[in-house]
């Protein structure tokens, strides 16, 4: 057993009481510094995300607080939440929150499996669509589809007749169909960082026990319990504070959904702050729910699988019949998730006058000509790929402290309030954050206390951290559970300290997940548009911002253009982060977390 | 000091070092108006300027090539631009607002948060009509709405009322704006039961005259951009959407055998106007230059920029100076037309919308 508690040796009992003082105060000085990272990590947390969302709530309560009403208190916010069609769109994210969470979890199992535990092809190529899921916002995947299926749209041109999917598609069965495939990503990476830890000991230990290869996968699938739950309350959590759905498909199909009631709450005139806060409390109440049912499934077991005598899994080979049958499903996600919406915006930035009635409609270049000549995507593009690779980093960073302390059973009660806060995070959209940040940061007492942040581009880098965390830091969870603490020690048994032993035992084995985790953040980033449209700072628009404003001014063509060049942009940071670690890191850190 | 002052003071060190680095890393640090008026002397103020307009980079631009005045410029949709001026209504950071609509001003007015200025230029007939009573915002140009946009290559019925969108040829056909998304369609609305009811009996008038063109195959899209995008794709042959977009597109279309756009005003148009409000929590050096900016804007030199820095956008208004022509290829000023008084109709838009979202959508 290793203390780390400083002892008093011998020797330093025989020396001078005043030196004896003075290396005690530097023991006790050392000890008190070592929990200040856990001080800033929580300060850090309550900064980004519980003062911000707090004052957004409040004003649900008491609109006077934060001079949005007469009332210091009152109910009318909930009042009108809870009746007409505002209730009716609660009660619509609920039902298309829990159908895609199921269907993403599903799927993105089912994906992690064929990727890292069978010789499906073309694996490398699966891997890398769940990142390219990733990147395309979830409004470009719904116009993709509205690009096709819309009168006049691709079908049409082509000859097919889209009449009956086009009906049955501008409503929940669409809405559905986009959000699992935005889901399936985050299901994937929460399972197969999970899965990629998980040894085939205990499969084996099952067969050699007389069990079949059900009674093993049933082994598995209870091992991976955290990381499904995880999934399933990422992805439904995800799924009901979708805004770029909400706002494309959902609402062309006048199907309102809850987040783009409170968005037009907030965005149109006359603004109405406590509707958008009561709003903002039914999102999170459905996301508190989802968080219990994951705390109620995993309460009282133990999921550390992770240790320095894991090995990894051998692949099974698939017979031809599930062999088609995986690349036909696999191919079929692909398309559904990424290719008719890249078609979507491919045809909409090439091809002249698509989605009009013009009898001809020929190739042009001319849309991106427009776009890279124009000075609204050079700077916005650079400016966001600056603050995209802050934000990762440092997401990255919070994350798998967010990730340690929800994994550490020692502290159970902080693991309960971030878990909540995260989720709850999660689950609101981002103009909930944006609103709140300026309740927050432009107090006239923040600004009394030398808080200048709002209107810089710190403040709005913390809020791209905040709302970046919540789901980095679940996509790492999984990872993060299974080490077991055995590992570190171990390496300290070995003379390292606490931090050399950290780096050479687990973070090699966590290397993987913390690459993946700084991808997806970086990726989101690059094109987040609520937080970037009310945070930016004054002559510095973000790439997003300009893409939205060449869309409002009915510049389809171009706007579609800088869209496609921007995600370029991310797809080309992806691979060389990705090249780099092939290139640069030691060869056991690439071997680990592979599967043989 | 005890040993929790101590921890303490290392937690609020260790954070204050991080967010330095963090404000370094960002390389931030555009300060606050607070925090500029603080350091530096009144006159030294930048001009923030909130604008919705398309021509606004080049005109602030323009504006301090020509006045030396420096300006911080939030360039964004009309809704974001309001809701952020609502969020920081405990401390204001705005120093001008540029949108289209005045039933916004006429609440921020009621609110108090608006400078009265008048500005020392006499405005033409439809400029005077828009100017309030108060002189709490100015406007600077003009729109209307709606524009009647139909495909002259399908359909050769011409309405010459709102009246005879309810009849039999138009039935399945006619597309308007979600007022709850689309800026410019409420007044639009408003102004519509104002002249079919008035202040008395508009409101009930009106529902009733959208509840029959619903029955009569009305077609909603959120925006301008996708009730043309409707237009376009033969979804709807008659669209109902503000004039400078109207006008957009017959510019930028190629008129073809299946899609040629024109344009019909019916009586009465309710003008839309540009408008620019003051900051009345501003510091009084930058009100002096959003002062200034008013005057450039509505100077000819101002007016120019208007004109050529969105063409085939917010350019396409009708001056509100006099001596000052449209841009070619916008169609002669409707003659019929009306202003609502947004200070009567602006506090009814939630109401209106809510009745639209239920019974219309």
């Amino acid at each position: 057993m290793i203390t780390l508690t400083p002892r008093r040796t011998p020797a330093e009992s025989d020396l001078s009481p005043d030196l004896r003082g003075r290396g005690y105060r530097l023991a006790m000085a050392l000890s008190r510094a070592r929990g200040a990272p856990l001080a800033i990590f929580w300060s850090l947390v309550v900064a980004i995300l519980v003062l911000p969302i707090a004052l957004f709530l409040l004003v649900a309560f008491s609109p006077r607080l934060l001079s949005q009403g007469p009332q210091w208190i009152s109910l009318t916010g909930f009042r009108e939440a809870l009746s007409g069609p505002l209730l009716h769109a609660a009660l619509d994210s609920l039902m298309v929150g829990i159908l895609s969470a199921a269907a993403a979890t599903t799927i993105g199992f089912a994906t992690a499996w064929l990727v890292l535990r069978t010789d499906v092809p073309a694996r490398g190529l699966w891997t890398g669509g769940m990142f390219a899921l990733l990147l395309a916002p979830s409004y470009l995947v719904a116009l993709g589809w509205e690009r096709l299926l819309e009168p006049s749209g691709v079908l049409d041109i082509i000859g097919i007749g889209a009449g009956t999917v086009r009906h049955s598609f501008y409503g929940p069965v669409g809405i559905v169909v986009v959000l699992t495939t935005k889901g399936v990503p985050f299901a994937y990476l929460a399972i197969s960082n999970a899965l990629r830890g998980l040894g085939e000991e205990l499969e084996m230990a099952v067969r050699v026990h007389g069990g079949r290869a059900r009674d093993a996968g049933r082994i598995v699938v209870s091992l991976l319990a955290p990381a499904v739950w995880s999934a399933l309350a990422i992805v439904f959590a995800e799924s009901i504070s979708d805004f770029g759905v909400a706002a494309t498909l959902a609402n062309d199909a006048h199907f309102p959904i809850a987040t783009f009631t409170l968005y037009n709450a907030v965005d149109n005139f006359p603004i109405n702050f406590p509707v958008a806060a009561a709003i903002g409390w039914i999102l999170m109440t459905m996301a508190g729910l989802a968080l219990a049912c994951q705390s109620r499934a995993l309460r009282g077991r133990c999921y550390r699988v992770i240790g320095g005598r894991t090995r990894p899994a051998r692949r099974q080979r698939l017979h031809a019949p599930a062999r088609a049958a995986a690349l036909a499903g696999l191919s079929l996600l692909l398309l559904v998730g990424l290719g008719i919406p890249a078609f979507g915006a491919l045809s909409a930035s090439l091809i002249k006058d698509l989605g009009s009635l013009a009898s001809s409609h020929g190739l042009t270049l001319s849309n991106y000509r427009r776009a890279l000549d124009s000075p609204a995507l050079r700077e916005p593009l650079l400016f966001s790929a600056r603050l995209a690779a802050i934000t990762a980093t440092l997401t990255t960073v919070v994350g798998a402290v967010s990730a340690r302390v929800l994994a550490d059973r020692s502290s159970r009660l902080s693991a309960r309030v971030l878990d909540l806060l995260l989720l709850t995070a999660v689950a609101l959209p981002g103009i909930v954050f944006a609103a709140g940040y300026i309740f927050t940061y432009n107090l006239p007492a923040a600004n009394a206390l030398g808080l200048h942040l709002y209107e810089t581009t710190t403040l709005l880098v913390l809020a791209y951290l905040a709302t970046a965390l919540p789901a980095t830091a679940r996509v790492l969870l999984g990872p993060f559970g299974q080490v077991q603490h055995s590992l570190g020690e171990a390496g300290r048994v070995h003379g390292d300290g606490s931090g050399a032993a950290w780096v050479r035992t687990v973070l090699p084995v966590l290397i993987r997940p913390l690459l993946s985790a700084w991808i997806l953040t970086y990726c989101a980033t690059l094109l987040e548009l609520p937080v970037s449209q009310l945070l930016y700072p004054p002559n510095h628009p973000p790439i997003s911002v300009g893409i939205t404003k060449a869309l409002a001014n009915y510049d389809f063509g171009g706007g579609t253009a800088m869209e496609v060049i921007a995600i370029l942009f991310a797809l080309a940071v992806v691979a060389v982060a990705w090249g780099l670690f092939a290139l640069i890191a030691p060869a056991g850190w690439r071997k680990l977390g592979r599967s043989r | 000091m005890t040993v929790r002052r101590r921890r303490r003071a290392i937690t609020t060190s260790s954070a204050a070092v991080a967010a330095s680095l963090l404000a370094a890393a960002c390389g931030s640090s555009s300060p606050t108006r607070a925090a500029t008026a603080a350091a530096t002397s009144s006159a030294a103020v930048p001009l923030t300027v909130y604008s919705a307009q398309g021509y606004d980079s080049k005109v602030t631009a323009a504006f301090t090539e020509a006045t030396g005045i420096k300006v911080k410029l939030d360039d964004d949709s009309t809704g974001p631009l309001l809701t952020k001026i609502a969020a920081e209504r405990n401390n204001p950071q705005w120093g001008l607002l540029w949108v289209d609509g005045d039933t916004a001003f006429a609440a921020l007015d009621k609110q108090g948060q608006l400078l009265d200025y008048s500005p020392p230029v006499t405005l033409n007939a439809p400029g005077r009509a828009l100017v309030p009573a108060d002189h709490s915002y100015v406007p600077v140009s003009t729109t209307v709405m709606a524009a009647l946009i139909y495909n002259a290559a399908k359909v050769s019925a011409v309405p010459t009322s709102y009246q005879d969108l309810l009849t039999a040829p138009y039935k399945g056909k006619v597309g308007m704006n979600d007022p709850s998304q689309s800026g410019p369609t409420y007044p639009f609305i408003a102004g519509l039961m104002d002249q079919l009811g008035g202040t008395a009996n508009g409101v009930r008038a009106g529902e009733a005259y959208l509840t029959r063109l619903k029955a009569n195959g009305l077609q909603v899209f959120p925006t301008n951009g996708d009730t043309l995008h409707a237009l376009e794709t033969g979804q709807i042959d008659y669209g109902l959407i503000q004039s400078s977009a109207a006008t957009g597109e017959v510019a930028k279309s190629t008129v073809s055998a299946a899609f040629e756009p024109r344009i019909v005003y019916l009586p009465k148009s309710t003008l839309l106007p540009g408008v620019i409000g003051i900051d009345k929590a501003a510091p009084p050096a930058e009100q002096a230059e959003a002062k200034r900016f008013i005057q450039y804007v509505l100077s000819p030199a101002g007016q120019h920029v208007m004109q050529t820095g969105d063409p085939t956008g917010d350019s396409l208004y009708w001056p509100v100076v006099p001596g000052i022509t449209a841009v070619s290829g916008l169609p002669a000023f409707p003659s019929r037309y009306q202003r609502i008084d947004p200070y009567f109709w602006g506090p009814l838009e939630g109401q209106v919308n809510t009745f639209f979202d239920t019974n219309i959508k």
